[in-house]
Parts: C-alpha cells; structure tokens; sequence
C-alpha cells in the first residue's frame, strides 16, 4: 500500500509540479525514480517531524501541494501542534502519508503501533482523514484528494492486502462503500484493512440478508446524513477499527448516531481497548488477541 | 562592544516614541498585553518595513511582497503598532485590542488583520514555516522575495528552532533572514538563569548561519545588518541586543512586566511626556 501511494505521488507530480515529496529519512532508494526525474520535486530531509510539518504549512502558503511520509506516529504525537497550527489552522493543501496504521509495526512497541491516529487527527477541524482497504482505493483516494486544497492524512496498512475494494458497491452521494442491502438490519461498520476481515465473515454468514459491511475509507462521517439514514435501518451497528476505542472510528458513530437522535440500535465496539499496548509479536496476533477475526467476529454475531 | 549596554543608552526618535505610545494606550483599552516583549522589537519591525521590506498596505496580498512573521506571537503589540503606522488599517483600532470581536487579539492571526501572514503564538513554528516559504519562493524563481522572521530568545529554547535552522542552512536559503530579539530575559526571568544561551552567535554560525550581533534598537545597526542578506549562500540571523520594556522606564529589564495584565494611565503617562 505504501508502495502505490508513493507511486501515485510520484505520477500525479509528473503532471502537477505543485506537488512535492518530502521524506524524513526513510528506507534507501525510497521514490529513487522520482529523485532522478523530478529531482526538484523531491525532498528527503533529516529525522525533525516538528520542523517538516511546518516547512511544509510554508511551501503550500506559496502554491505547493506537499506529500510527507514517515512512520504514522512520528507525524501524529510529535508534531501535532503543528498539524493543528501551523497546517489545518491556515487551511493549507498539506497532504500526510502515514506508514504503519494500526499494529503493523507491533513488533516494535507501543512508540511505533499507531493506536490513536485517528483520535488525533479527527480531534482537528477540517483534517481529512483516510484509511483505504487496499492498495486500488489507496490510489483513487490520493488521487480524488490532490486538488481538494485541504489538510488530509492517509494511513497505510502493512502491504499486500488482498484487492477488495472493487468489489464494494459506492453509496449514492459517496459517503460510504458497503457490501450487502441496505435493508440488513446488523451492520458491520470498519474502515481500513478489517473491512478484508469483516468481507470474510460476510461472505460465510448463515444469514446474508440480515448483515451489512460498511466501509468508510474516508472517516470524517459524523454529520453525514447519508449514512445516518442508513443506520436508521439498523437494530444493531457492530464498529471494527484497528485503533483505540476512544476518539477514533467509533466515536465518529456515536456522535452521528447520537446528535441523529437515533437511540433504538445497540452499538457495540470491537477494537484494541484503551490502554498501552505491551506486547509484540505480528499484526495478526494483536488482531488475534483484540478477537479482530472471521470466527470471533462471526461468533459475536449469531449469538 | 558592550552591545546590551548601547542598546539600554539608545535614544529614541519620535517614531519609535510614537509607536511605543500606541501600544500602551492598547495596553490601557484591553487591560492586558506583553508590554516589555512588544516594546524590545518595536526598531526591529518597524525597520523592516520602513527601509527594507518590499510590501504594499493598499494590496496586503500583493504577489510579490516580502513575507514578515512573528514567531514570537505574543510580541504582537509592536507588529500591530507598525502595520497601523504603515496603513495596513486605523490606528483607532488598536483601542480593541483583546475585546470580544477585535481583529487585534493576543497573539496574530493570518485570517482576519491585513498584513499578519501567518498565526503565531505557540513558541517554535515561524522559523519552520518560514523557512517552507523562502524554499519555494527559490523554487518558484522568485529571487527578489525575502523571508524575515522574528524569533524571542526565550524561544530559542524549542528544539524545533534548531530543527529548522539545520534545514534553512542545508537549502542554501540566503532569502531568509532571521532576528533574534535578545532582550535577555524570559517569563521567570533572566534568560542566562532559565536555559543558557552560550555563545549565541557561534551556535548559529555552527548552523550555517551568517550571523551578526547589533543593538537592536539603532535603526541604521538594523538596516545594515539586514543588508547583508543575499550576500552569500547562507541564511541570516541578527542577533539584536535589546532591552525589554525598552522607552518605558517601569518595565526596562523587569521580567514582571513580561505579561503584565493591567497598566495605569499614570504608568502610561511617563512616556508620553517624555519622560525617562
């Protein structure tokens, strides 16, 4: 997913040259092709997110559409203030390339997992933030986004997720992708890789007519109305994020639901709690333990 | 040269009288301000838009000014005196300073007052933003525009300044200059007491920084100093000895006066008869 992002990056600024690349210190040979074709398009500048963030807020006041990239956390704690100041406070087209969502990083610890993204970046007004499926809808984000002259914050997945997103059907006015009728009176609602997750338990459901999967790979919905109406429909709203529970997807619902004066459903919360998490091991024991699965998943629903 | 020392016996001109009046009698109509950091920079901007900027008050937005920003957002009262001297609006307006719908609040805004490019208040974000702007000018061919940033030395101590530093110099950006307001002291108090600065001009030389110290309250020392902007590859910093409170013999060098929330007419009166 990282790697088509910065691809995309790279062919959208063959033919915008407002748009730049602004690495911080990342992996060898990142982007080699743009440094050699459009060498004044592209930055690979020193480990100083603080810094970058605002370097950045200056080139967009003067035109420059910048694309950052580093690992998710070193943007969204260290350099929040400048996310908030120096970027969303002036409205400026600076563009955040996340590595890592969630626990791809988990062998690394609680200083690279990135739990609380969302919350951060959702917290900030007129951020716009974005978790694709899969490497396809990462391209057509990006690529839908370029010219939006707003603040947007893009996370990763790990990398080689299975193509899904073609398979997703776009709700009228485009809040939403979702899979199964509207009708279903259970609703799967996810963002990012476990909507891969929340397909498969679809996909061996006894009852496929009494289940939706919503997907939202952009998250600011909570004063959509499209999806408000949709839930409406729903006896119960089951919310599957990769992320802290508080301030992040779920929150999102709850505030739409709530404000929406809808009350009768049961919203229930699948995610990674709300403390540190200190343990390592892979992305999917942590989505193992967190019961982020097919069969526990699948399980919770039919009882 | 004992530069504070110049900068404590430096006489001001009628000007500078003139605009340190203004911001006291906005102190007095809000009932609050930085007064001592608004009154060590008052040369400094003041200065850069006189003599050296190229900037035009009838056209905020004209595309081919020079881009002024206070890093140091809480010394706001001198910029506001200045962009009201030079006609960015009426000087009648500093009277709503901090009120309820005043363009004029304690630290600029970008959105609202002509002449503020960017909100600063939080320590450590203009020389960043600075630093983006005077890159793409470069990358823009726009070789005539300059980039001035104001930073307090109390401020020095956010990493993020010496993040920036490092990045200005690597981008050879010799259309940057920064002034460093060194009036010596911070919030609690003597800036030496708080977080030692050294030997500042070396530390920015270390940078890759062109550096010069002056007293940043004589005109011509400024419009020199700034002068030398372009003459190399590097970026400038001007490293200006000032005294805070500078013209008003209550706050001269009184850290109390940082942030002092109230201010009498009688106060105010010491300086607008003259007195020293």
């Amino acid at each position: 997913m990282r790697k088509r992002a910065l691809d995309t990056v790279f062919k959208l600024a063959k033919q915008d040259p407002r748009i730049i690349f602004i690495g911080s210190d990342l992996g060898v040979g990142t982007l080699d092709s743009m440094k050699r074709d459009l060498p004044n398009q592209f930055f690979m500048e020193g480990i100083s997110e603080q810094h970058l963030i605002g370097f950045a807020a200056g080139l967009a006041k003067e035109g420059f559409i910048p694309y950052l990239n580093t690992i998710a956390n070193f943007f969204t704690r260290r350099a929040l203030e400048q996310l908030i100041l120096d970027v969303a406070l002036h409205q400026l087209p600076v563009k955040i390339l996340a590595s890592g969502g969630g626990m791809v990083y988990a062998p690394l610890g609680p200083t690279h997992t990135a739990t609380d993204d969302l919350a951060h970046l959702l917290s900030i007004p007129n951020f716009n933030v974005y978790a694709p499926c899969d490497a396809d809808e990462m391209e057509d984000l990006i690529t839908l986004d370029a010219q939006s002259g707003q603040p947007s914050y893009f996370r990763f997945g790990k990398g080689g997720e299975e193509i899904v997103s073609s398979e997703l059907q776009l709700s009228k006015k485009g809040d939403f992708k979702f899979i199964g009728s509207n009708e279903a009176p259970i609703a799967l609602v996810t963002t990012g890789i476990t909507l891969q997750i929340c397909k498969s338990v679809y996909e061996s459901f006894p009852l496929q007519t009494n289940l939706q999967i919503i997907h939202l790979p952009k998250l600011n919905v909570r004063k959509s109305q499209e999806l408000l109406e949709t839930l409406r429909n729903k006896a119960r709203v089951v919310v599957i994020e990769e992320h802290q529970e508080y301030g992040g997807l779920l929150t999102q619902i709850l505030h739409l639901l709530h404000f929406g004066k809808y009350y009768n459903c049961e919203t229930e919360s699948i995610s990674l709690g709300n403390n540190f998490i200190r343990k390592y091991g892979s992305q999917v024991d942590h989505l193992n333990f967190f019961n982020i699965t097919k069969e526990k998943i699948t399980e919770r629903l039919v009882i | 040269m004992d530069l504070h020392k110049s900068a404590l016996s430096e006489e001001l001109n009628e000007e500078s009288i003139g605009l340190r009046q203004l911001i006291l009698e906005a102190v007095a109509s809000g009932g609050r301000g930085h007064i001592g950091s608004a009154l060590s920079l008052i040369e400094l901007i003041n200065t850069l838009y006189a003599s050296v900027m190229r900037h035009n008050p009838s056209d905020p937005d004209w595309s081919d000014r020079d881009i002024f920003i206070l890093s140091k957002g809480h010394g706001c009262l001198g910029l506001y005196a200045v962009l009201a001297k030079h006609g960015y609006f009426a000087p009648s307006e500093l009277e709503t300073f901090c009120k309820f719908d005043s363009r004029l609040g304690g630290h600029p805004e970008w959105n609202d007052l002509p002449g503020v490019e960017f909100s600063t208040g939080s320590l450590g974000h203009g020389l960043a933003v600075g630093t983006g702007i005077a890159k793409a000018f470069k990358m823009k061919g726009q070789n005539q525009r300059k980039v001035f940033v104001l930073l307090g030395d109390g401020e020095l101590g956010e990493g993020s300044v010496w993040e920036s530093a490092s990045h200005a110099s690597k981008h050879n950006l010799n259309n940057l200059c920064l002034l460093v307001d060194y009036n010596h002291m911070q919030s609690y108090g003597d800036v030496e007491e708080v977080l030692p600065l050294r030997n500042l001009k070396s530390k920015w030389e270390s940078f890759g920084f062109d550096a010069i110290e002056i007293n940043g309250h004589s005109i011509q020392s400024i419009k020199e100093s700034v002068s030398k902007l372009g003459h190399s590859p590097s970026p400038l910093v001007v490293i200006a000895h000032t005294i805070k409170g500078k013209g008003f013999p209550p706050a001269e060098n009184s850290a109390s006066w940082h942030h002092k929330a109230s201010i009498s007419r009688e106060e105010i009166s010491y300086l607008l008869r003259g007195e020293k």
